[in-house]
């Protein structure tokens, strides 16, 4: 049996496992191919998290990955239920929702250059409608620590994500509870709260387990259309990375290794709080 | 009274809401394509025009082409190298990942052995850590293995956020499949390996096929560990975009690239609709 379990978790182990138990090491000083070991040293997250700038980007990357996943969430719960509906052009519509799931990032991003720049698409429908005279009086939506523009990219290739797991979590479930409930007198608000979201709620913690993690690691977004300094924490990692003083790196590495803790936590006690909340309701 | 709340609440149409939401998101979807297609076609279009104010159409004398699409075609702009690259590095990435999962999920679908729980949880880890923490992390060592910028490199990397949804996706197969035909084959005495080659097999392929179409999807689709692995030297479509579009800027030639680089996503998503269904999909991400 584990012969069989074998190669994945040899693979795993050596390029997963390796790879975090070196960032770990690098980021506490061990460097030898750059002359520097000296390991165990604390230094490098010291100078990472007592700069003012490393909780500025912190803070930047937790909001880009938090608003983007609740309104990805939100819209791609709406979508499920809709899609289990019967209406024309169901078939064409199946696939239709499912083309941002299947392409880049980066095309997110050209997408989001083409309609939402200072020359793009909607500044020209602002400016023939005649609300602007000039592109640069459009309200800047890229390129600014709002992120509205990210939070659009990671919303636009998500939103299937979610509902392509909660449209297959319903099928699976099929209509009998609702219609039982409905029977017995329930509303449809009730429905929804009562029977239908308790259904899908496995599927809405995973979903949003993996989109949360993705955009916490994401790079080429908000490399292309953040605001500039202060980065996300992958984009100053890359830059600290990229520096023509190599000694930085094992500053990056100190950020890679805090934003892997800081997502692990913030995804551990999510799970936890979602298995006692299971608990409580009486399943497992 | 009670009637009619018990039919609103199982109404099986979509109420009015739900038709504008559905043509709304199909415009936010598939909205942003149109100016892309105009633009790789125009040969000038300046603020504020809606529309280009000269077509390529009216420049025809000057080129044969679509200028945007005579340089996407050209070798300068690199797009047969990244197509080519993106197809051979997801192709043996999906081959190997099927090779080393799919024993894998076969015990974990039909057998139950202590710390089975923790294993699986350790095989959906990838999909969990920051993707760029493994791979600056995997970088440094790549770099002193002298792996950076090679194709194997890039396809041992790529096998990080595959394995998972392989996983996932085979498991389900094979939770599906049950052990009856292949007992009841192996009492009318089938050999193991007629037992393999007529039922096991042919009961599992539309599994293993959507498997693998999902897992070079995924590989095609990856930029991060690409970019920090192929240290430029290896580009894939969605590098070569990145390149492309990094200053934030977005001219034809580039629409044309971002057109060419969603057309595999439209090929993979017309052939895995037959393969993976929904259910299917549910059963490897609804848990």
């Amino acid at each position: 049996m584990w012969v069989q379990l074998m190669p994945v978790l040899a693979v795993l182990s050596v390029l997963f496992g390796g790879a975090l138990v070196l960032a770990v090491m690098q980021s506490l000083g061990f460097a030898p191919w750059f002359g520097v070991n000296t390991f165990p040293d604390l230094s490098y997250f010291g100078a990472l998290w007592g700069s003012w700038s490393f909780w500025q980007s912190l803070g930047l990357t937790l909001y880009y990955a938090i608003v983007s996943t609740g309104i990805a969430l939100v819209m791609g719960i709406l979508l499920a239920l809709a899609m289990v509906r019967i209406f024309p052009g169901k078939s064409l519509y199946k696939y239709l929702y499912k083309l941002p799931l299947m392409i880049p990032y980066t095309v997110g991003i050209a997408l989001a250059v083409i309609m939402l720049g200072n020359g793009g698409m909607i500044s020209r429908i602002f400016a023939f409608v005649g609300l602007i005279g000039d592109p640069s009086e459009f309200p800047q939506i890229l390129k600014t620590h709002y992120g509205w523009g990210i939070i659009t990219v990671y919303v636009w290739k998500q939103t299937p994500f979610v509902t392509l797991t909660l449209y297959a979590v319903l099928l699976g479930v099929g209509r009998e509870t609702e219609e039982a409930a409905a029977i017995l007198g329930a509303n449809k608000r009730q429905i929804f709260f009562g029977v239908t979201l308790p259904q899908i709620l496995p599927g809405i913690v995973s979903s949003t387990l993996i989109i949360f993690a993705f955009n916490i690691g994401a790079f080429e977004a908000p490399f292309i259309l953040g605001g500039g300094y202060p980065d996300t924490l992958p984009v100053v990692a890359w830059r600290y990375f990229n520096d023509a003083d190599y000694t930085l790196q094992l500053q990056g590495m100190a950020t890679v290794v805090s934003l892997a803790l800081i997502a692990s936590a913030i995804l551990y006690s999510y799970l936890a709080f979602y298995r006692s909340f299971e608990r409580r309701i009486g399943r497992n | 009274m009670a009637r009619r709340q018990i039919k609103t609440a199982l109404n099986t149409r979509l109420s009015t809401f739900q038709k504008i939401y559905l043509l709304l998101i199909a415009g936010f979807i598939l909205g942003p394509f149109i100016p892309l297609i105009i633009q790789s076609f125009a040969f000038r279009w300046a603020w504020p025009d809606m529309l280009p104010s000269t077509w390529w159409l009216e420049q025809r004398e000057k080129s044969l082409l679509p200028l945007a699409w005579d340089y996407v075609l050209s070798p300068y702009s690199r797009v047969w190298e990244a197509t080519i690259n993106t197809v051979f590095i997801g192709s043996v990435v999906t081959v190997i990942c099927l090779a080393i999962c799919l024993p894998a999920a076969r015990v974990l679908a039909r057998e139950k052995f202590r710390g089975k729980a923790a294993f699986e949880f350790f095989l959906s880890m990838p999909l969990i850590v920051p993707e760029a923490a493994i791979g600056i992390a995997l970088l440094m060592i790549f770099i002193s293995l002298g792996l950076a910028g090679s194709y194997l490199g890039i396809i041992i990397v790529h096998l990080i956020p595959t394995i998972p949804y392989m996983i996932r996706m085979l498991t389900a197969v094979y939770q599906g499949l049950g052990r009856d035909f292949e007992e009841q084959a192996m009492i009318l005495g089938a050999s193991r390996w007629q037992v393999m080659r007529l039922v096991t097999l042919p009961m599992l392929l539309p599994g293993v096929v959507a498997g693998a179409l999902f897992t070079f999807l995924v590989s095609t689709n990856i930029f991060l560990l690409t970019f920090f692995m192929g240290q430029g030297k290896i580009i894939t479509l969605p590098t070569l975009l990145f390149s492309k579009i990094a200053g934030g800027t977005l001219d034809a030639s580039a629409a044309g690239i971002t057109l060419v680089v969603t057309i595999p996503g439209i090929i993979l998503l017309l052939i895995t609709e037959r393969f993976i269904k929904e259910e299917a999909f549910g059963k490897g991400f609804g848990n």
